[in-house]
């Protein structure tokens, strides 16, 4: 069982590296994209007369908008990909689940967009002299490590959407701004209006970042960082256990009533 | 002769019409709308709380710029996707095979995109205006208008060649999507075009929308034809530059793909 287990999650991993993540083409979601949203950044700065610009908002925040629009491009195309060369009715009718499967695929997917991340860090550190001290690293460490927990837990979500029709490819690439609007990608959360604010504690991901900015600032209060965890872990979970359920749903109902290839 | 204008000019308005049946008939509303509008409302937002938050104090200069990109991009990405879903539902060979004329056959494709980023613009200028408070009082309308609609034409001329990206790679997309996000800084969309580095400025100048997008600015700013025209001048010229390009491109491509058989290789 575990043999399978792997040898499943290794075919994933290399299909999912050969076909997008490896793609020469990948370079404009991992690096054009974030590099040109921290140019805005940077030059809206320069325009509102601030000699240097914010490096953990505007740069590497970049960052974390190239690791979500790589994940969100990259788990779209993954489905739609299967859905045109024929290959979802196979991955459908086979005995492994849809969901371990994009779950496989998801983390992929997550993982290359560190690519992202990290170059935005470079970046950082290298050109605009960003300074490690007063870093709290274990906090940004743990934070990173629930931010791209959550980002895969929202994947798998997005996922069975994707299944389900052709038409959630709309909806799911709608998502990607409304997300990082919401998460503050590329601002502190503080400068949204209370009402979004609340709004966005439904998200996993902005409590996994505003955790990790926080600590990349100096932030070394407990009691903050451990809520901020707990708030990401736990509504993580709970989108977990909707994927659960919702995956059993879709899979009765692109199965049972053989609607897979339909709109 | 009259018989073969007739003959392009139906063959012109059919293609629109499939064009966009093609790609919006198995559409939701919701879907329609969410593409139309619901990207560019939250990529406003997103700039505009950026600029908050480094504080840049005009935000009506973001909401402008962004709801001037909607025609520009809808019509772009339109005209690239007409092409690149031909190939992909695999009737690109079928289209290209048959003899009809090419120019009325892909221009027709970009008509009825332009139409809608015409109307998408007007309206995300409406709903703008009522969350933004966005003053009208001193606008002329119908200048405004025809810039709108002068910013989906001179665009159309990306899409082609972007279209003809999509004749040779299944990728075309991406580069599109790629291409357009450079738009938010050359253009003058969140910033104006004058505080970027001179060689991006060149840059700026040589790609239509930016005189369009600086022309409509001063409509808003209650500026008069005489102070727009040269902008405007400027912006067919680099327009229709850019549709003849994109034209040419497309058919030196369609002639090496036929010649070396390798359309639907990659």
């Amino acid at each position: 069982m575990k043999a399978l287990r792997w040898g499943l999650i290794k075919q994933q991993m290399l299909v999912t590296l050969r076909v997008r993540a490896l793609h020469v083409l990948s370079l404009g979601l991992f690096v054009i994209q974030p590099a040109v949203f921290t140019a805005v950044g940077m030059l809206l700065s320069h325009a509102a007369g601030n000699a240097m610009p914010d490096l953990v908002y505007t740069v590497i925040g970049g960052g974390i908008m190239g690791l979500w629009s790589g994940l969100v491009f990259s788990s779209t195309y993954d489905i739609t990909g299967d859905r045109y060369y024929g290959t979802l009715e196979l991955i459908v009718g086979s005995p492994t689940s849809l969901t371990t499967i994009e779950a496989i695929r998801t983390l992929i997917n997550v993982l290359t967009g560190l690519f992202s991340l990290g170059l935005a860090f470079v970046a950082a550190l290298a050109i605009f002299g960003y300074s490690l001290q007063g870093v709290n690293f274990w906090g940004a460490g743990i934070s990173l490590l629930l931010l791209l927990f959550s980002m895969w837990c929202i994947g798998v979500f997005l996922a069975n959407f994707l299944a389900w029709s052709r038409l959630s490819g709309s909806f799911v690439d709608f998502l990607e701004m409304p997300i990082a609007f919401l998460c503050g990608f590329m601002y502190p959360i503080r400068v949204l209006p209370g009402w979004l604010q609340t709004l966005s504690g439904v998200i996993p991901i902005r409590w996994a970042l505003q955790a990790m900015n926080e600590s990349l600032l100096g932030n070394r209060d407990l009691p903050f960082l451990l809520t901020h965890w707990a708030m990401a872990v736990g509504i993580s979970l709970v989108f977990l256990a909707i994927t659960g359920w919702l995956q059993a749903r879709v899979h009765d109902s692109i199965r049972l009533s053989g609607e897979l290839s339909s709109i | 002769m009259i018989k073969y204008l007739l003959q392009s000019l139906r063959l012109y308005l059919y293609q629109a019409w499939l064009s966009y049946h093609g790609r919006y008939s198995i559409t939701s509303p919701f879907g329609y709308i969410s593409s139309k509008l619901g990207f560019p409302f939250f990529l406003m937002l997103f700039f505009i709380f950026m600029g908050k938050f480094v504080g840049y104090t005009n935000p009506l200069y973001i909401v402008i710029g962004n709801v001037l990109l909607i025609p520009a991009a809808g019509s772009m990405s339109g005209v690239t996707n007409a092409i690149g879903d031909e190939r992909s539902w695999g009737t690109l060979s079928y289209v290209l095979g048959s003899p009809a004329p090419r120019l009325p056959i892909f221009m027709g494709r970009s008509l009825f995109y332009i139409l809608d980023g015409f109307v998408t613009a007007v309206l995300g200028f409406a709903i703008a205006a009522g969350i933004f408070h966005l003053d009208m009082a001193t606008i002329n309308f119908g200048m405004l208008l025809l810039c709108i609609f002068l910013l989906a034409i001179t665009s159309s001329g990306l899409g082609f060649l972007f279209g003809s990206i999509s004749l040779i790679s299944r990728d075309g997309w991406i580069i599109l999507n790629t291409f357009l996000s450079a738009l938010y800084i050359l253009v003058g969309v969140n910033f104006p075009v004058g505080s970027l580095p001179s060689a991006l400025q060149t840059i700026a100048f040589g790609l239509p929308l930016t005189r369009g997008i600086m022309a409509a600015r001063l409509v808003l700013a209650g500026a008069g034809w005489n102070a727009i025209r040269p902008l405007l001048a400027g912006e067919v010229l680099v327009g229709a530059i850019y549709i003849l390009v994109g034209y040419l491109c497309f058919r030196l491509i369609e002639k090496r793909s036929l010649t070396s058989g390798t359309l639907d290789a990659i």
